[in-house]
């Protein structure tokens, strides 16, 4: 069994919102993921749920074969996370984060070296404050990946990066995903989910409206441009 | 060990570097320490008694950073870890986030400590003061008052749902007890009707207590008071607790 990641018929609401209506999917060993969808489409909901944060109202997910509400706490060495807009604390200064993040896992990568690998080497003593917003988006992805996770969990995690920094992330994910890294991201980049990604989900109102690898949606739509095939199953899902 | 002084080092300095903490809770009772020793002089509190204003003075100006600490310093803290969504984030490591709660608490706490050091040395050094009571029992007596002002800043911090909740309760706590009841203002000037308002403050009974035991060799400790600060802190502990939410 290499499922990593298993999500059966869940359904969510918030107060009278129904956020999720019915989403399925697994997430093999080594795999990378790109869940897209339109702003509000229930994204950020799912990692939430996926991780533990929240609980489904129905339907079932097994993350490493555990109910993510009472996920065994030392499991979470497994996993990476960045939040969509991550905040710091006040006056903090880049290797102090790295250091503060550190000692929450049990076993941790030089982060030194990744810093570098990311271009933020010169920046250790800086305040994370005086960052610009690409470099605070770059040590966010950064401190996911300091724990030598199995799989991480990235939500949006070019948003923000200048065309080069794009390019670093994306090859340092790369990278570890020929290591063997399992990789489940959302992003509003087709350009981005189709370097990275194995496969895709597309939500749309909380539904699952498909799912499977860029090129069959290209075929599907019979065009070479994934943002528009894209665009044509949301239109499509909307006239439904 | 490592994970909790890696976090409480870092916490410290983080505080130390905000410094509004340090400026309210060792500042200005440092400052406020000379400032009265230059007023008072060796003036006594009557005639026939050999205790100084000063000497009487001194354990409300030590209770400041306590304050400044428990009730500013410690919600606003968390409440602003939890306003960054820090809390959550460590929901999704190996640690739980009731770590960085209790380092807080205890950076805190040691901001609380190094102003009640400073201002005794300050007095010490600078105004020949000297403690007529038991230091070993104003100890005792001031972690009682520190547990009890905490617990209730802990409940600021788990009922606010945003900073700014917080800073308003936090100011609506802090400024009556700063000025009312005895730490800046000494008590017994204060006309009768305030004194009775102003004795409803944990911390006006704590700062009684600690004058009790520095001025006098028997002291009239009331033990009623001292089950109240307890209360105070076992209470206010359960309902934080109670209420306490990562998010909101």
């Amino acid at each position: 069994m290499n499922n990593i990641l298993e999500v059966k018929n869940i359904q969510k609401s918030y107060a009278t919102k129904q956020v999720i209506k019915d989403l399925s999917f697994t997430i093999k060993k080594g795999e990378t993921i790109g869940l897209l969808g339109p702003n509000g489409a229930g994204k950020t909901t799912t990692l939430d749920l996926v991780l533990g944060i929240k609980n489904v109202d129905q339907g079932s997910i097994r993350l490493y074969n555990h109910n993510p509400i009472d996920f065994p706490k030392k499991e979470y060495n497994r996993i990476g996370v960045q939040f969509q807009h991550s905040f710091y604390p006040d006056y903090i200064t880049v290797s102090e984060i790295c250091q503060m993040t550190n000692v929450l896992y049990t076993k941790t990568d030089n982060y030194h070296d990744l810093l570098k690998k990311f271009g933020l080497g010169d920046k250790e003593k800086q305040k994370v404050q005086s960052l610009s917003g690409g470099e605070k988006q770059k040590l966010a992805v950064l401190l996911a990946l300091l724990n030598k996770p199995e799989i991480v969990f990235l939500d949006e995690l070019t948003t923000g990066l200048d065309p080069q920094a794009r390019r670093d992330v994306w090859d340092v994910l790369k990278d570890l995903k020929e290591k063997g890294l399992t990789i489940f991201l959302t992003s509003h980049y087709m350009d981005e989910v189709e370097q990275l990604c194995d496969k895709l989900l597309i939500i749309n109102d909380g539904i699952l409206v498909f799912q499977g690898t860029s090129e069959n949606l290209k075929t599907k739509y019979n065009t070479s441009s994934l943002e528009e095939a894209y665009l044509k199953l949301l239109k499509e899902d909307h006239h439904a | 060990m490592r994970k909790l002084s890696t976090l409480y080092f870092i916490e410290l300095k983080l505080v130390i570097r905000e410094i509004s903490g340090v400026l309210f809770g060792v500042v200005i009772p440092v400052g406020l320490i000379f400032l009265l020793g230059a007023l008072y002089g060796d003036k006594t509190i009557s005639d026939t008694s050999n205790i100084t204003m000063f000497q009487q003075a001194v354990p409300g100006v030590i209770t400041i950073g306590l304050c400044a600490s428990g009730l500013m310093g410690l919600p606003l803290a968390i409440a602003n870890y939890r306003d960054k969504r820090i809390l959550r984030r460590y929901q999704v490591t190996p640690t739980s986030p009731l770590i960085l709660l209790f380092v807080q608490v205890f950076v805190q706490a040691t901001i609380a400590i190094i102003s009640a050091a400073l201002v005794l040395a300050v007095a010490f050094i600078f105004f020949g003061y000297s403690m007529i009571g038991s230091p070993l029992a104003f100890i005792g007596i001031y972690i009682l008052l520190l547990l009890s002002i905490f617990s209730i800043g802990m409940l600021i911090a788990s009922v606010s749902n945003n900073v700014n909740t917080a800073s308003l309760l936090a100011i609506i706590l802090y400024f009556p007890m700063f000025l009312l009841s005895g730490a800046t203002i000494p008590f017994e000037i204060l006309p009768n009707s305030i004194q009775s308002i102003s004795k409803v403050f944990p911390l006006t009974q704590g700062i009684i207590l600690l004058k009790e035991v520095s001025i006098s060799t028997s002291p009239n400790i009331s033990i009623l008071m001292l089950i109240l600060l307890g209360g105070i802190f076992i209470i206010f502990t359960l309902l934080s607790n109670k209420f306490f939410k990562y998010e909101y």
